[in-house]
């Protein structure tokens, strides 16, 4: 992906916003930044839809990582966004500094009060908010939402989770929800970094109710148990290597076999050829994990 | 609201069976319906009788509220949970923000309530003030619909306004006759719950005349088909009202489909069912037919919990005529 910074984000958004606004919109901040009154902070967050030039209300927008958006040495990524996404995104990372308290209770108002696309902005926005770990509570919280754009706001492309998520529980509960709803796993920031024994063992008793329901296994399910296999989970893996009919599936048990550290898995993948190829992982979403 | 005693099948008319194939192809919407009251069944046929959008008031919940707290998150279901559960279905949630007549009599929570509502009016998907006006016509129902209809005039936002059911007739006038004393466009102002005692006085005043199909206590589509035949299809919309009673949520596809067999024309069928609510809510800069035309970006990860088929934005289907649950 290729990073862009601040700079070059304000001038996209100047230019998606209607002409004869963007002076009205710069004005506000500046007087927001002299004088944060809450009410102005949330009228101007909930118009900014109105500031959006027609022609731009249905672009889905791309930049891949920005450096330096908010006050915070953590990278946002602009994945599919919409304009109005980016445009509140970026409105946040203007709100100065009030202390952690005012700050604090100034942007906790944005979240009691929002709709359902400003959710999906303040959580996206997670990374650039001043005092970073005191968002942390939020963000557990938007973990448990029942809004499928709210939760993939937080737990896809966003950096925030696996570096301020202290408790390895909540980290856990993050990537048991993602495989609960379906998410696009492999591109969970830090999947790898924050992989550990115990959300391997939650996995593993998910894997075995899917197995007993019938149905399927989200393949990177293996990659992330991989690492801590045991006797438990290479009985289910020996069984559905055998069994399944789907590519992926295969290769990623094999892959974790290969990788793992437990020998009784390591000579089954060795004793046969099949799995040795199968193991490979060119072209799998996991090719770029490095154990 | 209702009355549940048995109906004697006498007095309820002939019975035609539901045949959706005289709609298909039209495109419905229903400007009133209470949907957190509903189901996920009642999304799934509603969006298999062809409505692509609607709009659910804000409204009492059968239960009256005691606190702020519980006004605001309804507010912030109607907005949130509410509009994401109806793109699951390929539907367009749209919403009329306002302090509902019943709960108006309870002044010292009302004045609460009164604060909270300019932090939802200016929502993306909020099409206007709603559903507001008279129950008992107390002075405490009068005074917080006239400074609602103040609210709406300054946000520019249709009104969406709620006629009692008892005294109707004088209610009805004197709603509309309050609505001009404070300024506002006729234009800009949707009676409901007409009957065929209302609706000469609101379509001569300007007003938009809107029509409840809901069971045994509101109109029936019989005499609505009589309705559109007697005044046209100009500036009349109808809706479900649907809500925790006993009510029904295809009532617009369902109207239609007697209108048809009734002989009225596809142009003055789509324009009660679809187009003029659309024209008057549109007015809040919030909705237009554009919007209704795209489809819902379901790629949004707008997936329900626990559910993993979703790809392509479809809810899984359950076979409700099987015993088999898998
Ligand atoms: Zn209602």
């Amino acid at each position: 992906m290729n990073g862009v910074n601040a700079g070059w984000v304000a001038d996209q958004v100047a230019g998606y916003i209607k002409d004869n606004q963007w002076e009205g919109l710069k004005e506000k901040l500046s007087e927001i930044a002299r004088s944060p009154q809450p009410g102005l902070v949330a009228q101007v967050f909930t118009a900014i839809p109105r500031n959006v030039k027609p022609s731009a209300q249905q672009l889905r927008i791309s930049f891949g990582e920005v450096e330096g958006l908010g006050p915070n040495p953590v990278p946002v990524i602009v994945r599919d966004w919409s304009v109005v996404q980016l445009l509140r995104v970026w409105f946040l990372s203007q709100i100065p500094d009030l202390g952690q308290e005012a700050y604090v209770a100034l942007i906790d108002r944005l979240f009691k009060y929002s709709d359902m696309e400003e959710s999906v902005s303040l959580y996206a926005a997670l990374p650039i908010y001043r005092y970073p770990k005191a968002w942390q509570q939020r963000c557990i919280e938007g973990i448990r939402s029942n809004i499928g754009p709210v939760r993939k706001a937080i737990m896809v492309f966003n950096h925030y989770p696996s570096r301020f998520l202290e408790d390895e529980k909540a980290w856990n509960q993050l990537v048991l929800k993602a495989f609960f709803t379906d998410e696009d796993i492999p591109n969970i920031i830090g999947l790898n970094q924050r992989n550990n024994p115990n959300l391997a063992q939650a996995l593993t008793d998910y894997a075995y109710e899917r197995y007993a329901a019938k149905r399927e296994i989200n393949p990177m399910l293996w990659i992330l148990v991989g690492p801590y296999l045991d006797e438990r989970a290479f009985d289910l893996m020996e069984r559905i290597i055998i069994e399944s009919q789907i590519p992926l599936e295969q290769r990623a048990i094999a892959y974790a076999f290969k990788h793992s550290n437990y020998d009784i898995a390591r000579e089954y993948c060795a004793k046969n050829d099949r799995f040795i190829s199968l193991s490979d992982d060119s072209g799998t979403p996991w090719e770029a994990w490095e154990y | 609201m209702c009355s549940y005693h048995e109906q004697d099948r006498a007095s309820m008319g002939q019975r035609i069976a539901l045949d959706l194939e005289l709609v298909k192809g039209l495109r419905f919407f229903d400007p009133h319906i209470h949907m957190v009251s509903r189901t996920t069944d009642d999304y799934q046929s509603m969006a298999d009788a062809g409505i692509v959008g609607l709009i659910e008031p804000a409204f009492w919940l059968g239960q009256p509220r005691t606190g702020i707290d519980t006004f605001r998150d309804y507010y912030s279901s109607l907005v949130g949970w509410e509009r994401f559960r109806a793109s699951q279905f390929g539907i367009r949630h749209f919403c009329t923000i306002g302090l509902n007549s019943r709960e108006a009599n309870n002044e010292a929570l009302a004045e609460a309530v009164m604060e909270l509502l300019p932090f939802y009016i200016y929502k993306e998907g909020v099409v206007g003030v709603g559903e507001i006006g008279f129950d008992d016509q107390t002075a405490a129902e009068e005074k917080y619909y006239r400074l609602q209809l103040e609210l709406a005039k300054e946000a520019g936002l249709p009104v969406q306004v709620h006629t009692p059911h008892r005294d109707k007739t004088r209610g009805t006038s004197r709603s509309m006759d309050i609505a001009l004393e404070h300024g506002l466009d006729p234009g800009m102002v949707i009676i409901d719950h007409n009957t065929e005692e209302t609706v000469k006085e609101v379509l001569d005043k300007g007003f938009w005349a809107a029509f409840t199909i809901y069971p045994f206590t509101k109109m029936g589509n019989e005499r609505m088909v009589q309705i559109v035949k007697e005044y046209g299809p100009e500036r009349i919309m109808v809706n479900s009202a649907a809500d925790w009673g006993i009510s029904d949520p295809l009532a617009v596809p369902k109207t239609a489909a007697l209108m048809v067999k009734s002989g009225i024309s596809k142009v003055a069928i789509e324009l009660v069912c679809y187009k003029n609510a659309i024209t008057a809510f549109a007015q809040s800069g919030q909705l237009d037919e554009g919007l209704l035309n795209e489809k819902i970006d379901v790629d949004q990860g707008q997936k329900f919990e626990g559910n993993s088929i979703l790809r392509g934005g479809q809810q899984p289907r359950r076979d409700t005529g099987s015993i088999i649950i898998s």
